[in-house]
């Protein structure tokens, strides 16, 4: 247990008759998936309690049905020693629950007073009054432990560390008693972070309740109290000391799914010789017999991603992982030409494709399904057909003139041979469950078969929002490509995935590529340790020991 | 005599190329100038006698909105080249810019200066109307065109013109000559329908039918543009079958009026306009159409102004009067142009 | 992870029989033709002797038409915007600019050819601009065509001095008279732009481009669609349509005017939003946006034969306005409403 060294208060013990919140075996569903089966958490006043899982663990949805944004399915919450459901966010707010997400809901042109009183500004008959407002904000901020922070700033300008105290001021304001902070540290440095643990420390010492997620483990020891892991929406280990509880025991909590994903086998032998080291190869380098597919060499973007350089062949799945923020889809659309590079090279076949435009890529045979299926991938109001020919419909027209016709039958074809359901091109994709929505993505770059076909695919977070079993399907999907020697770079947040499907694996961190290897040689643990710690924690060095 | 109200309007904006009455056409319009139109009428004369002598030399300012339509530009136009035949007249004229308060920022520049007279159309009468006084009190004499003050004493002189009067002039035309039909169609086509100035106009046209047991049976309403007068009378020409007389509001959208009725080949009425442009006086004389009249809002008021100035700032009378002072107010009568005296009005034509 | 699309699909199923995939713009539009039949009915009791008389009916509906002509072609220009996510509100004033520039005395010397290639070239030049600002300036295309809005009008009054350009060339006016086999030429013409202009948004690359953009631009460029030359054209289309509309109201007016398309870019848009195209783009039918011309064109046609006040006819517009836009959401919402879990 941490003692704040800016309060004298004593800290309440963690293990309290009464928990502030208790939740029990709370399950939430939706449609093709059971988010959370069976999910037991306590969080007592005054503690940091830390709650722990992997992409998909069930964390984000957990969180909604705190916020009062999901109702769950079954299960008790316990607010306070009482019985109670949060039918909406505003419900839960009054409670005393505050969620501050990843991406902050300020508004940046309000000032700090202004968002910290939104919605419940000090006023009379419908006017507000500044000052007042501007006076609590104040004792807020220094309550806090940021004086600093002028109440009429507008939010917009402050940095991303102080925009994160006037959301904590906002809950404060709200007199909340549980903050849910979701990945707070994401969009800090490494000395804001510091100063955040600061002000939960002040906050804890007065009595409220913090739930931390995190990835970052170091942080976790560091500020948490208490530690609840998720696997596969259940708690697979509750109220574990922070400070005393290994890393491996907690990583080991967090693996091992217990959902088989089947993964189509990989070719017998593998496709290229195995280089982990030295991606970068000039041309004529005795060293590789088989010319790469695509060559990225010392790929930068100032801010995402830096020196980044990797080679994929043809037929060859490439994997990359990395936590949301480790460049790793930056990295991608920096390759697609979506974004610009500002350092480096990218090039097919030895042919350096033009920084900065997608045009160029998709010309020379790339294709990518973004990260983002709805937003950056589909007309979701438009039919199957004129999605999957979005990439093609001026090859396959006459004079200008689409053929309606040929399109459909095109579609049609390739939309078969990935089995999409129902299989019926006129469709309005908005209708179709997400696996079939990226089977339509992927058709898209199969169309295009031939010499001038795609060679080369990027997919980024290619399962996300696809239930489990079409995640098999789709699997088989991709690995089919690749042995019709398309090359594959794939980039997950599940780990299981990358090891699963792809040949060889690039680990990500902060903008870099910090491990390269081939997936037989690693497994979930060292993944997840290079992922969240930096570097392979010892114990979990040597391959195979932790089976 | 005034039997009307006559508020404060905007007119002169939505007027639009209304170009109404005599006047001057401008020289050097733009390349779209038409080379056969006359310069220099719709002056008054500078007779022998009295009044034309030599007198002291007055200073006249001059302010009205910025030229934006034809009429507005006729207003102007007539008040310049009535100064210039006066030897004795400085004339200082001075923009008024896009709205009543930069007039009135104008106005004040203007009252500097101790001018003699000041003769001002306003953007707004009845904002314009302190500005008025305080030119007064400055021993400033005022003359009020058109756009009437909310008080009287804010100006020396009022003139202006009579929309009412076109209307009842309209209409006695109309019931004139259907005198003696049964059940006559009459149509109205109307300009912007909720402006003071097309009320006035269309209850002198209500009140000149009734001298002669004679309604409106259809009445449409335009915008003082050429296509909406088109569109209106196209649809209009569908309501009725029969028609036996119409008055148009406004000359300019005359032209999409009578396009209308020649795209619908309708031939089996007459029609009566209103402002006197010259495109409506060619038609009248060349009888190529059914419009074989128009009544005139003339803004020959800015000529008479200027020389009404003079003689209130020489302390003259007006000459044919008994009176030794220029009257406090003259509303000017609206005129009835046809083919018989049309040659008479031609030369004043205004192309709108 | 969420899966939102299961729900949909189920509502979907639910939406019934009328929705289609974007190639059944009669039934997707069948509500407008109710309305234009409830408008009928409406003149058959308002005025039986024209609208139960097949030759006075014949003729009122043929001036409807060519009354709409006009702005029907600039509402089509309008809907390629719409759909592909803009907005064109230089329409009106770019119109007046064409008819302005193609009347001066100097152009009507050149006879009529030279007069409508000018009108022609004007708009879609003008239209070229609003692109190139929109396109390649990245400017929002509300400011944008706002300020080419103000500045056509300026220029337009600037070209005529405010004065009203009588057309001399009758040949030139001859194109609102002509009347082929009964059928008035102005009518023609915008049969021929709507059909053409179906043809381009259906059955061309163009067309698809155009949705594309509009429905996802994100998407779209990342499947390799130049989005910027696309939107240029996009514009430059609407400023050909405003070209062709000046010709056809220079010869209806019979003249020239700064004053030309007064509102016609609120018209156009109202037009095309009662049409059922989406002002965030990526939907939209041409038959919809001709459908919503005629029944705002019907609605005056019904006020002026009625002999009712125009500011009646305004309130009807705004009403069927909202009423349109209003049934359009709770379709839409009807299409994302998400099944309740458990459901």
């Amino acid at each position: 247990m941490d003692d704040a060294a800016t309060v004298s208060t004593p800290t309440p013990a963690v293990e309290q008759a009464a928990p502030l919140l208790r939740l029990s075996a709370v399950v939430k569903t939706f449609p093709g998936v059971r988010a959370l089966d069976g999910v037991d958490l306590d969080v007592a006043a005054g503690e940091v309690h830390c709650l722990l899982g992997q992409n998909g663990a069930g964390k984000s949805t957990l969180i909604k049905v705190l916020a009062g944004v999901h109702r769950p399915d079954a299960g008790d919450i316990v607010w306070d020693g009482q019985p109670v459901t949060f039918p909406s966010p505003q419900a839960s707010m009054r409670a005393g629950i505050a969620t501050i997400y990843q991406e902050l809901d300020l508004v940046d042109d309000l000032t700090v007073a202004e968002n910290v009183f939104l919605g419940h500004e000090p006023r009379t008959a419908g006017f507000v009054h500044r000052g007042p407002g501007a006076r609590r904000t104040r004792e807020i901020l220094a309550q806090l432990g940021h004086p600093e922070i002028p109440p009429g700033r507008l939010v917009g300008k402050l940095p991303a560390a102080a925009k994160q105290v006037v959301s904590m001021g906002r809950a404060l304001s709200r007199r909340a008693r549980l903050l849910v902070m979701d990945e707070p540290s994401a969009v800090l440095a490494h000395d804001e972070v510091a100063n955040l643990f600061r002000v939960i420390r002040g906050l804890t010492a007065g009595g409220i309740a913090v739930v931390y997620i995190s990835h970052r483990l170091e942080e976790i020891r560091e500020i948490g109290d208490r530690v609840t892991v998720l696997k596969d929406g259940r708690t697979s280990a509750a109220n574990l000391p922070a400070a005393t509880t290994s890393t491996r025991e907690l990583v080991g909590y967090m693996t091992g799914r217990s959902i088989e994903y089947v993964f189509p086998p990989r070719p017998p032998a593998p496709p290229v010789p195995q280089r982990p080291t030295e991606p970068t190869v000039s041309q004529g380098s005795v060293a590789a017999p088989v010319a790469p597919l695509l060559e990225v060499s010392g790929l930068g973007r100032s801010g995402e991603f830096a020196d980044v350089s990797l080679t994929v062949h043809s037929g060859e799945i490439v994997g990359i992982a990395g936590l949301v923020g480790s460049g790793r889809s930056e990295l991608l659309e920096t390759v697609y030409g979506a974004r610009r590079a500002h350092s480096g090279s990218v090039r097919l076949d030895g042919r350096v494709l033009r920084p900065g435009s997608v045009r160029a890529a998709v010309r020379a045979g790339i294709g990518m399904a973004p990260e983002e299926r709805k937003s950056q991938a589909l007309l979701l109001g438009e039919p199957v057909y004129r999605n999957v020919t979005l990439a093609t419909f001026g090859r396959l027209a006459r004079a200008g003139f689409t053929d309606a016709a040929r399109e459909r039958a095109e579609a049609a074809r390739v939309t078969g041979e990935l089995r999409l359901v129902p299989a019926d091109v006129r469709r309005p994709v908005r209708t179709l469950s997400g696996g079939n929505q990226q089977k339509v993505v992927l058709a898209r770059w199969l169309l295009r078969g031939g010499c001038a076909g795609t060679r080369l695919l990027l997919l980024d977070e290619p399962t996300r929002g696809v239930d489990v079993g079409a995640r098999a399907e789709l699997y088989g999907v991709i690995r089919r490509l690749a042995d019709d020697g398309v090359g594959v770079l794939l980039v997950s947040s599940e780990v299981p995935e990358v090891l699963g499907l792809a040949d060889r694996v690039l680990v990500m961190r902060e903008g870099r590529v910090i491990h390269e290897a081939a997936a037989s040689d690693l497994d979930e643990h060292a993944v997840l340790d290079l992922v969240m710690a930096g570097s392979l924690l010892s114990g979990a060095q040597a391959e195979g020991d932790l089976s | 005599m005034n039997p009307f109200t006559n508020g404060p309007s905007r007119r002169s904006i939505l007027f639009g190329g209304a170009a109404v009455g005599a006047g001057a056409l401008l020289a050097g319009c733009t390349s779209n100038a038409d080379n056969s139109t006359k310069n220099d009428t719709g002056q008054t004369k500078v007779t022998g006698g009295d009044n034309a002598a030599l007198g002291k030399t007055v200073t006249i300012g001059f302010s009205a909105p910025a030229a934006d339509h034809g009429w507005i530009r006729a207003i102007t136009d007539n008040a310049k080249k009535q100064a210039a035949l006066y030897k004795d007249v400085k004339f200082s004229q001075v923009d008024a810019g896009a709205d009543a308060p930069a007039q009135i920022a104008a106005l004040q520049t203007l009252i500097q200066q101790k001018p003699d007279v000041i003769v001002l159309l306003p953007q707004d009468g009845a904002q314009l109307t302190a500005t008025g006084k305080a030119a007064m009190e400055a021993g400033i004499q005022v003359v009020n065109l058109d756009r009437e003050f909310s008080d009287a004493g804010a100006a020396r002189l009022l003139i202006k013109g009579d929309n009412y009067g076109m209307g009842l002039a309209a209409g006695q035309y109309i019931g004139a000559k259907l005198k003696g039909h049964a059940n006559p169609v009459v149509a109205e086509i109307a300009g912007i329908d909720n402006l003071p100035l097309t009320q006035d106009r269309s209850r002198g046209f209500r009140d000149g039918l009734a001298q002669y047991g004679l309604k409106v049976t259809n009445r449409v309403a335009a915008q003082f543009t050429v296509q909406s007068g088109q569109d209106v009378t196209a649809n209009l020409l569908q309501a009725a079958q029969r028609i036996d007389a119409i008055w148009n509001h406004d000359d300019d959208q005359g032209v999409g009026v009578l396009a209308a009725i020649k795209q619908a080949g309708r031939k089996e009425f007459f029609m009566v306009g209103g402002a006197g442009s010259l495109d409506a006086m060619e038609h009248i004389k060349s009888g190529d159409s059914p419009l074989e009249a128009t009544v005139t809002y003339p803004p020959t008021m800015a000529s008479s102004a200027v020389s009404l100035a003079r003689l209130i700032g020489q302390g003259k009378g007006m000459s044919d009067l008994v009176e030794l002072q220029v009257p406090k107010q003259i509303v000017l009568t609206s005129e009835t142009i046809t083919k018989s005296n049309v040659d008479k009005y031609l030369p004043l034509g205004f192309r709108s | 992870m969420i899966d939102v699309a299961s729900p949909a699909a189920a509502s979907a199923k639910r939406a019934g029989w009328w929705r289609g995939d974007g190639s059944e713009p009669v039934r997707r539009n069948l509500g407008l033709v109710g309305v234009l039949v409830l408008l009928y009915l409406v003149g058959a009791l308002a005025r039986p002797d024209i609208f139960l008389h097949g030759g006075r009916l014949w003729s009122n509906e043929l001036t409807v038409l060519t009354q709409a002509s006009s702005i029907g072609v600039i509402t089509i220009g309008m809907t390629f915007v719409m759909i592909s996510g803009g907005i064109d509100l230089s329409v009106g004033a770019l119109l007046a600019l064409a008819s302005v520039w193609s009347t001066t005395v100097a152009t009507q010397s050149y006879g009529p050819g030279v007069m409508i290639l000018a009108a022609l070239l004007v708009g879609a030049g003008s239209g070229l601009v609003n692109g190139i600002l929109i396109a390649y300036g990245r400017m929002v295309p509300f400011i944008a065509t706002l300020a080419t809005m103000v500045a056509a009008r300026g220029l337009a009054q600037k070209i005529s001095g405010k004065l009203t350009q009588i057309v001399k060339v009758t040949s030139f006016n001859r194109i609102a008279e002509w009347r082929p086999l009964g059928i008035p030429l102005l009518v023609i013409i915008f049969v021929v732009v709507a059909v053409l202009a179906w043809v381009l948004l259906n059955r061309t690359t163009f067309g698809r481009r155009t949705v594309a953009i509009g429905g996802n631009a994100e998407a779209a460029r990342l499947a390799g669609i130049n989005i910027r030359r696309h939107t240029l054209l996009v514009y430059t289309l609407s400023g050909l349509c405003c070209g062709i509309a000046a010709v056809m109201v220079t010869a209806q007016a019979t003249a020239g005017s700064s004053d030309h398309g007064n509102l016609y870019e609120l018209n156009a848009i109202a037009a095309a939003i009662i049409g059922g195209t989406a002002l965030t783009g990526g939907r939209g039918t041409i038959v919809g946006s001709v459908l919503g011309v005629l029944v705002f064109t019907q609605i005056y046609n019904l006020f002026i034969v009625k002999n009712l006040q125009t500011e009646y006819q305004q309130i009807a517009q705004g009403v069927i306005i909202v009423a349109a836009v209003l049934i359009q959401q709770f379709r839409v919402a009807a299409l994302r409403r998400p099944v309740p879990p458990g459901a």
